[in-house]
């Protein structure tokens, strides 16, 4: 059986189960995965519904990850819900999986296909929309990586969200100072990620994206508004986040693991 | 045909609280009574055509069928990739409506004209891609795009070429729509949107027994159908206000290389832009594609077989 609610999504187990996949299917983007790790557990354990834990279930409320790249973070979740077993963490990559490196809307429990960027927060408007059409209370997270939001229709998503007053959206965005190529004030400067959401309409924070009782906090505060604006929370948090020689170097976006470099951080999690 | 369209979208969303109009900004007088007849299911999403098709999506998730209307220079073209990862993917029961197709915009250029839609369609899996012919034809694809469960792409050309059928066929969805009989392995006419009335024209006038075949629906298509046709003609001309790349000349070659050789001219907008604007007639001329340079085309095609 799976441990109670409460003791799970412990972050360090989460990043555990990030690195046997990595270093099992020989894959990319432990970094992405790693500066959401805290994110997604505060969300899955305090906040998000799942009737009679069914990810298929109609009256749920939606998580969407909009940068599919941190995937791995959200599987280990899942195998924390029960919803993964230990055989899909091992077999990871392995021929016919069906856990892509990217999200995939067709694997039960991930809500949208996304990997291409500005995608699935569109789709999350979508979501939040009908929910406030058919009154149903259900909730939309989305996760957008501040690389992410150079899109141009992540703008034009927050404009329709602001209009339409979709109180019921939360914005998360990951600001780890990455992307692909570096950092995102020398590809293509974000200026305030804060100002510039609040200008256009949301209910902002900006919090530390690594401390759980401070993100907690905050979803808690949102979610207690009485205004109608949609939520979001600017997350500061490190690319590579627990893994001393992987935070903040964008290396870890595209490297592999081999023995030695997974052995090292296992180690360096475990602070060992 | 515009008047079959809004009257097939007012009358689903009265009987289907479901059915939702999704607008990027165009469509000015086309849904007044839509709007006034269920103004709640209905949103112009702004100048935003990735975040309408992206919301699109969303909406179908959670059970709505929305039709989204667009200029189809933008409703396929612009939003290309969300209509393969987030729509057609998930298999979304989600209407993209194309309108305006090939040469409508005659007078507004290049950004306006739309002559690839069915090419970039017809390749992403699990999209039904409609292209009806008139008012009739309107009606059915309506019916057919709301009944699919799943995603559709529907385009809307020139909408004033007058009827090739009298009243609302009685067909599948992929069936191919005799609307002129003609001998037996003789010239076969197969045409799409507002071709057909220009094919049904050239029969008439210069090809009496030339058969004359209606292609409401690009994909899926009716494949014995297809083989049949051209195992019993001695030529087929295909004609599309449309690229002859990918549209419906290259469904039928496709077609007929595996399974019935036959000579097929191809007639369409050859790989080019337009030069000029004018009056749509003046850019049908531009394009060969007026009935007069049409039959010449044919012509000369019979003198090489």
């Amino acid at each position: 059986m799976n441990a109670p609610v409460e003791e799970r999504f412990v972050a360090q187990t989460l990043r555990k189960t990030v690195l046997q996949m990595a270093f099992n299917g020989s894959a990319v983007h432990i970094g992405c995965a790693f500066s959401i790790i805290e994110l997604l557990a505060v969300l899955y354990r305090n906040h998000l519904r799942y009737p009679d834990n069914n990810p298929k279930d109609q009256n749920r409320d939606y998580l969407v990850l909009s940068k599919g790249h941190g995937v791995m973070a959200q599987y280990a979740c899942m195998k924390e819900l029960g919803w993964l077993t230990d055989q899909d963490i091992t077999d990871y990559f392995s021929d016919g999986s069906r856990m892509m490196g990217l999200s995939d809307s067709r694997l039960t429990g991930l809500e949208v296909t996304s990997g291409s960027l500005g995608h699935g927060f569109s789709v999350g408007v979508g979501l939040a929309l009908a929910a406030k059409i058919k009154k149903s209370g259900q909730r939309t997270y989305i996760i957008v990586g501040d690389g992410e939001i150079n899109e141009g229709p992540i703008w034009e998503g927050a404009l329709f969200a602001s209009h339409h007053q979709l109180k019921d959206l939360m914005l998360f965005v990951d600001l780890n100072g990455f992307q692909a190529m570096g950092a995102t004030d020398e590809v293509l400067k974000l200026g305030s990620v804060h100002e510039k959401l609040n200008s256009f309409g949301f209910e902002v924070m900006t919090i530390n994206g690594h401390d759980e009782r401070e993100i907690d906090l905050a979803i808690c505060q949102l979610l207690n508004s009485t205004s109608g604006r949609p939520k979001a929370i600017v997350a500061e948090t490190v690319k590579g986040k627990g893994v001393g020689f992987m935070e903040n170097d964008n290396i870890w976006h595209y490297t592999r693991l081999n023995a030695e470099t997974y052995a090292n951080a296992l180690d360096a999690l475990t602070g060992g | 045909m515009r008047t079959a369209f809004s009257e097939a979208l007012v009358r689903l969303a009265q009987q289907d609280p479901r059915v939702l109009l999704l607008t990027g900004d165009h469509g000015y007088a086309l849904f007044d009574e839509f709007r006034k007849q269920s103004p709640k299911q209905y949103f112009n999403m702004g100048i935003a055509e990735q975040n309408m098709v992206g919301m699109a999506a969303g909406l179908a998730k959670a059970g709505f069928i929305p039709f989204v209307y667009g200029l189809s220079s933008f409703i396929p073209v612009r939003v290309l990739e969300q209509i393969k990862l987030d729509i057609a993917h998930d298999k979304h029961h989600v209407v993209l409506l194309g309108d305006g197709a090939g040469f409508v915009y005659s007078y507004l250029g290049t950004s306006h004209q739309s002559n690839e839609d069915i090419a970039i369609t017809r390749v992403i899996p699990d999209l039904i891609v409609l292209s009806p012919a008139d008012r009739f034809e309107q009606t059915l694809c309506m019916e057919w795009a709301y009944q699919a469960r799943t995603s559709v792409y529907l385009r809307m050309g020139k909408s004033d070429r007058g009827d090739v059928h009298n009243t609302v066929p009685n067909a599948l969805m992929g069936d191919i729509l005799q609307v002129k009989p003609g001998k037996q392995n003789d010239l076969s006419f197969v045409a799409t949107g507002s071709m057909v009335q220009t094919a049904m024209q050239l029969a008439i006038h210069h090809y009496p027994d030339a058969t004359v075949w209606s292609v409401p629906t690009l994909k899926p298509i009716n494949l014995a159908q297809v083989v049949n046709l051209c195992k019993n003609s001695s030529v087929v001309v295909t004609l599309e206000e449309h690229s002859v790349m990918g549209g419906l000349g290259s469904l039928v070659s496709e077609i007929s290389a595996e399974h019935a050789p036959v000579r097929i001219l191809r007639v369409g907008v050859n790989d080019c832009f337009s030069e000029r604007c004018g009056s749509y007639e003046y850019l049908l001329r531009e394009h060969k594609l007026d009935l007069p340079s049409v039959h010449e085309r044919v012509r000369t095609f019979m003198l090489s077989v």
